[in-house]
Order: structure tokens, then C-alpha cells, then sequence
């Protein structure tokens, strides 16, 4: 990031750092050299989005999935373009609300699995209301929520997770 | 061959979406300002609301069915609008794609083979209802006007596959006799009229007229295009993407009737800012500004609804400008001028036009050591206002409480451009 910047009007501001601004260092003397080899730097967005125009976030409310790696206010990363497959973790909408689980096929159709003992599977009979939304294909589990809530300049938000 | 992929009811669509529950349900749209409807879903449209009907007219019936109301969700729709147009780029080419309005793009097909449209058709569907969540309709033929024909006989016939490809000489021939000639694109109301009284009604009927006729008779060269475009050569080419706008124009009808000279200022101002910004983003600079705005009418007047005559108002800047406050300042002096004591205003907007690069303001004569702070300083605000989102940073013009400032009383969350507002899951 260009911090010798940071109070200059050139600043992005740091939900624009794209982490792929690389930075010459310019020097005068002998670390000239380490500017042939300066790339690309690391961004995010490679590693957890695989389909940009599919790519959905969702906020998991609740504790459904705690065993299954998925904690209350984590966000979900969900990619619609995926077929969802027998074990695999998806969004689906049942009798019109949206839940994860994981998916499982039985000989009678589906069985949508929590991660929780204390929640009940969903059967998938004939008269559910059943469509898959999409799989989820990362979590973002935030350990400093502080940190988070400093970084948000939106006047009036206490509230960290959506309803 | 060319395509038109059209989004079916858009922006319910998009309502429907994150709202699994609304699937199969009766869903309206309303205009900015809840003001109309915009947008209705096949099962509102089964109760007999219509589009373009004022809110307060029909909000009994509305809420007598319990047909689901939204406000305008710009940032959602936006949103969505630009996932299914990628997802078209992904599947043809991004040079085979233009983007047509919001919910609608023609494809260039040529490239795939006659035999293939059919399937070819219904992946294109398939895959942008799987990847976006929104529902479209495909309409394929030799040209734009015929695949436009085939979509709109899609809707009307409400077909299952919702796609159709007019890829014989028999299909095209039975669609053209189906579609009567004020339903064709690019035919206003008035050629349609003055067609009947030539005699002619259906699309069939207009393709065997001779090109010279419709060069007389049909606007010129636009309607020998069209007669050349029925008979299955295509005269209507695909376009580029409209890279910079000619003319920037911020308007908005008021939450309420404004009366007072400040509510008008500060509106005008928002507007004047929000234009600038725009101008900015496409490195353009404006040489003229005007500002209009609209009194309303007496109730029970025909012309309640639209509001007035506008009033307008321009000004010339000596010099090509981006800055805000250059802007702000004739805009302020306009619309003090426009005002009169004793008028509601509904409505006021403004305009920027005679756009130029914005490299060619660096020249100006005067002003001349100031200028580069003035951009440096515009870059800053546009970059924090950009980055925290909701004007941190404005002119004090603009206002700060905003009496007049849109209602959107049932705008659903901004699911997919907001930390705060993503949708749940349990």
C-alpha cells in the first residue's frame, strides 16, 4: 500500500487496496535490484472467488452449522454455478427460507444434515419447497471482530451481523 | 444469427432472488419515490395491476391481495444487471455482447452453427438463471428486429422453454403473421397508426413492402433498415458500448412538494454534485450547465401527475469544468432565478452537456495555478466518499437534513453491495 500517500489525494482508501499496486522502491544505491523482481502482489479475490458473476455472500445466523466449521456471524462465500453433490455444504431454500446444511442423497431423495446435533435433519419429501441456491465454497471467519467494527465508517451501525 | 436475452419482470426478479418465500408470489416494484409501478410480476399481473400506474391508485388492490411491494433497490438491481451481462460475455465473448438497457443484451450468434441455436439457446438460459438467480427469455432470429419478434412471442405465449429460434423459413413466416406492426421494435405509435391506414397490420404485411417505399414512407433510411431486417438481412449492426457519455443529467422527483427557495437550492446542489462526480469518473469536463425545475399542478388537473411546463435554465462556463463548486455556483444562481414564492415544486433536475476530456482544462489562461490543487482536492473527496460509501464529505449547499429527499419506504436490503445488509441463512 502506498502509505507515503496516505494523507495525500492520491490515497484509494483502503477498501479500493487492490493488493496488486506494486511498489518500486526507486533507491538510489544498491536495493535497485530487488525492483526486477518486483510482481504482482497477493489478492484475495484469487483464492476465494472462482466465478465472479456467481459469487453470492451470505451471513450465518446461528449455530446450525458449529460443527461443520461455520460459526454465528461468520460469512459465507456461496457459488451458484456449482453443482451441489451428495456431502457437499449448500445453500438451499426450504419451504421458502434459506438454510445451510450439508447435502445428503438417501434412497428416497434428500436429507439436508445440520452441523449441530441439537438441530434435526430436514427431509426433502415430495411436497417440500426444495431448490438448491448454490455451494459454499469458503468461510470468512473474522477473529478480531474490533478490529472490524473500527474499520466500518458507517454512521449509526452498532450491529456487526445482519438480521 | 442474433439474439436478444431479456430479463423477465427484472426488477421482481431481482426482488426474488434472496426471497425464496416470494417464489410464485404476486411481487410490484415501485418507481424512485414510490410514486408508480414499475415493474409487476405475472401473478400481479393476473390480479389486474398494471405498469405505470400511480401507487396511491391502486394501493387498495395491493394490499387487499397482498401482492408484495418494493421501492426501487438501484444498488441491487444494478447489481444483478451486471452478473447477467457477464455472464453472457462468458458464454459468447465480450465482443459479441451489447448491452441493450438494463435487463436486456443482443447476442451476436453467427458464429454457431444453424443446428446448434436451439440447444444453444437454452444453455444461454439455463446458465444465467442458474448463475444469477434471474429468470430470462431468449428470442433468436436471422436479425436484431426478427429476434425481437421471437422474444416477444416468447412472453406472449408464455412458452415453457422460454426461448424460440426462428431459424426457418416457416417459423419466421408464422411468427411475422403473429406480430402486428405496433409490436415491432423501432415502430413508435404513430407509424403504427399511419401503417393501418396504408392497409397494413401485421409484421407479414410490412416485409413485403419495397425498400423504397418505406424510404418515403417509414422515415428514410430507419425504415428501409426495417424492411431489409424482416426480410432476414441484417441491417442494424451490433453496437459498441457507449464509452462516454455526451450529456450528464441528475433529476429526481421530491418525497414532498418543496415550497421554499431553500429546499430548492439544496436539491439542485445534491444534484449539481452528484453530476460532477459523474463527469469526473469519466474524466470529462463540462462546458454549459442547466438547471430546470418543475411546479407542480393543481389536484385534479390532467396534468397533476407529470407536474408542469418545466422551467429551465443554462448557463456557459468560460472555461470547460469538473469542479464541483464551479458547477455548484452558477447552478445556485439558476435556480434562485427559477424559483417563484408560491410554487410546489415536484420535480428539479440538472444537466451537464458540451462534455470535453477533461485534459483540456489544464490549458485555461486563467486560473491557472490553482487549478491542479482544485483536482487534487476534487480526487480526494471523490476517493473518500468513494471508499466509505453514503457522502462522508459534501458542500454545505447540499444540506444536511434533506427534507426533500426520496421516499423509499419499502426498499429491500442492499443484499449484495453491503457488509451490513447481506442476506441471512440459518
Amino acid at each position: 500500500m502506498e502509505w507515503d500517500n496516505l494523507y495525500g489525494a492520491s490515497f484509494e482508501g483502503t477498501r479500493k487496496f487492490t493488493q496488486q499496486d506494486v511498489h518500486t522502491l526507486n533507491a538510489s544505491g544498491f536495493g535497485a535490484a530487488a525492483d526486477d523482481f518486483s510482481e504482482r502482489g497477493i489478492d484475495l479475490n484469487e483464492q476465494l472467488i472462482f466465478n465472479k458473476p456467481s459469487t453470492f455472500f451470505f451471513r450465518m445466523n446461528g449455530d446450525a452449522m458449529e460443527g461443520a466449521g461455520i460459526e454465528n456471524g461468520d460469512v459465507l462465500i456461496v457459488d451458484k454455478s456449482l453443482k451441489a453433490t451428495n456431502g457437499k455444504i449448500i445453500v438451499a431454500s426450504v419451504n421458502g427460507e434459506l438454510v445451510v446444511r450439508r447435502l445428503q442423497q438417501t434412497i428416497k431423495g434428500y436429507t439436508l444434515v445440520a452441523g449441530n446435533q441439537r438441530y434435526e435433519n430436514i427431509d426433502v419429501g415430495e411436497f417440500t419447497q426444495f431448490n438448491v441456491f448454490g455451494l459454499v465454497t469458503c468461510v470468512i471467519h473474522i477473529l478480531e471482530k474490533g478490529l472490524l467494527d473500527n474499520d466500518r465508517p458507517q454512521k449509526g451501525k452498532k450491529k456487526l451481523y445482519g438480521s | 444469427m442474433k439474439a436478444i436475452v431479456d430479463c423477465n419482470s427484472f426488477y421482481c426478479s431481482c426482488e426474488r432472488v434472496f426471497r425464496p418465500d416470494l417464489e410464485n408470489k404476486p411481487v410490484v416494484v415501485l418507481s424512485n419515490n414510490d410514486g408508480c409501478i414499475i415493474s409487476i410480476s405475472n401473478e400481479a399481473k393476473a390480479l389486474g395491476i398494471d405498469m405505470a400506474v400511480p401507487y396511491f391508485q391502486v394501493r387498495e388492490a395491493i394490499e387487499k391481495n397482498g401482492i408484495e411491494t418494493f421501492s426501487s433497490n438501484y444498488n441491487l438491481y444494478g447489481d444483478l444487471s451486471r452478473r447477467v451481462m457477464d455472464t453472457l460475455k462468458a458464454l459468447v465473448g465480450e465482443a459479441r455482447v451489447e448491452v441493450y438497457s438494463v435487463d436486456e443484451a443482443f447476442l451476436d450468434l453467427d458464429h454457431i452453427a444453424k443446428n446448434d441455436l436451439q440447444d444453444f439457446s437454452r444453455t444461454i438460459r439455463e446458465t444465467v438463471e442458474q448463475w444469477t438467480g434471474v429468470s430470462v427469455s431468449v428470442g433468436t432470429g436471422e436479425t436484431k428486429v426478427l429476434a425481437k419478434v421471437a422474444n416477444r412471442l416468447v412472453k406472449k405465449l408464455r412458452l415453457p422453454s422460454k426461448t424460440l429460434v426462428l431459424d426457418s423459413e416457416d417459423a419466421t413466416t408464422q411468427a411475422l403473421q403473429r406480430t402486428l406492426v405496433k409490436d415491432l421494435w423501432g415502430i413508435g405509435r404513430r407509424y403504427a397508426v399511419k401503417l393501418n391506414e396504408w392497409n397494413i397490420h401485421t409484421a407479414w404485411e410490412l416485409k413485403h413492402m419495397s425498400e423504397d417505399w418505406a424510404r418515403t414512407h417509414l422515415g428514410g433510411v430507419i425504415g428501409a433498415r426495417m424492411i431489409e431486417e424482416l426480410n432476414g438481412r441484417q441491417a442494424i449492426l451490433m453496437q459498441d458500448e457507449l464509452a462516454n457519455k455526451k450529456m450528464i443529467a441528475t433529476t429526481r422527483m421530491f418525497g414532498t412538494a418543496v415550497t421554499e427557495l431553500k429546499d430548492i437550492k439544496e436539491a439542485v446542489a445534491t444534484y449539481t454534485t452528484r453530476a460532477a462526480e459523474k463527469l469526473r469518473r469519466q474524466h470529462s469536463a463540462a462546458s454549459m450547465i442547466s438547471v430546470f425545475v418543475i411546479p407542480r399542478q393543481p389536484a385534479g388537473t390532467p396534468s397533476y401527475r407529470q407536474g408542469g411546463q418545466a422551467r429551465s435554465s443554462y448557463a456557459t462556463l468560460h472555461s470547460p469544468t469538473s469542479l464541483t463548486h464551479e458547477l455548484i455556483k452558477p447552478a445556485m444562481e439558476m435556480a434562485t432565478q427559477l424559483y417563484r414564492k408560491g410554487e410546489r415544486y415536484s420535480k428539479a433536475g440538472v444537466t451537464l452537456s458540451g462534455l470535453v476530456p477533461d485534459s483540456s482544462i489544464q490549458s485555461s489562461l486563467f486560473n491557472e495555478c490553482g487549478n491542479n490543487q482544485n483536482r487534487e482536492l476534487m480526487l480526494m473527496l471523490d476517493n473518500i466518499n468513494f471508499s466509505m460509501r453514503n457522502d462522508v464529505i459534501k458542500y454545505a449547499a447540499a444540506g444536511i437534513d434533506k427534507q426533500w429527499k426520496m421516499r423509499q419506504e419499502f426498499r429491500s436490503p442492499r443484499y449484495t453491495s453491503r457488509w451490513d445488509e447481506l442476506p441471512g441463512v440459518r
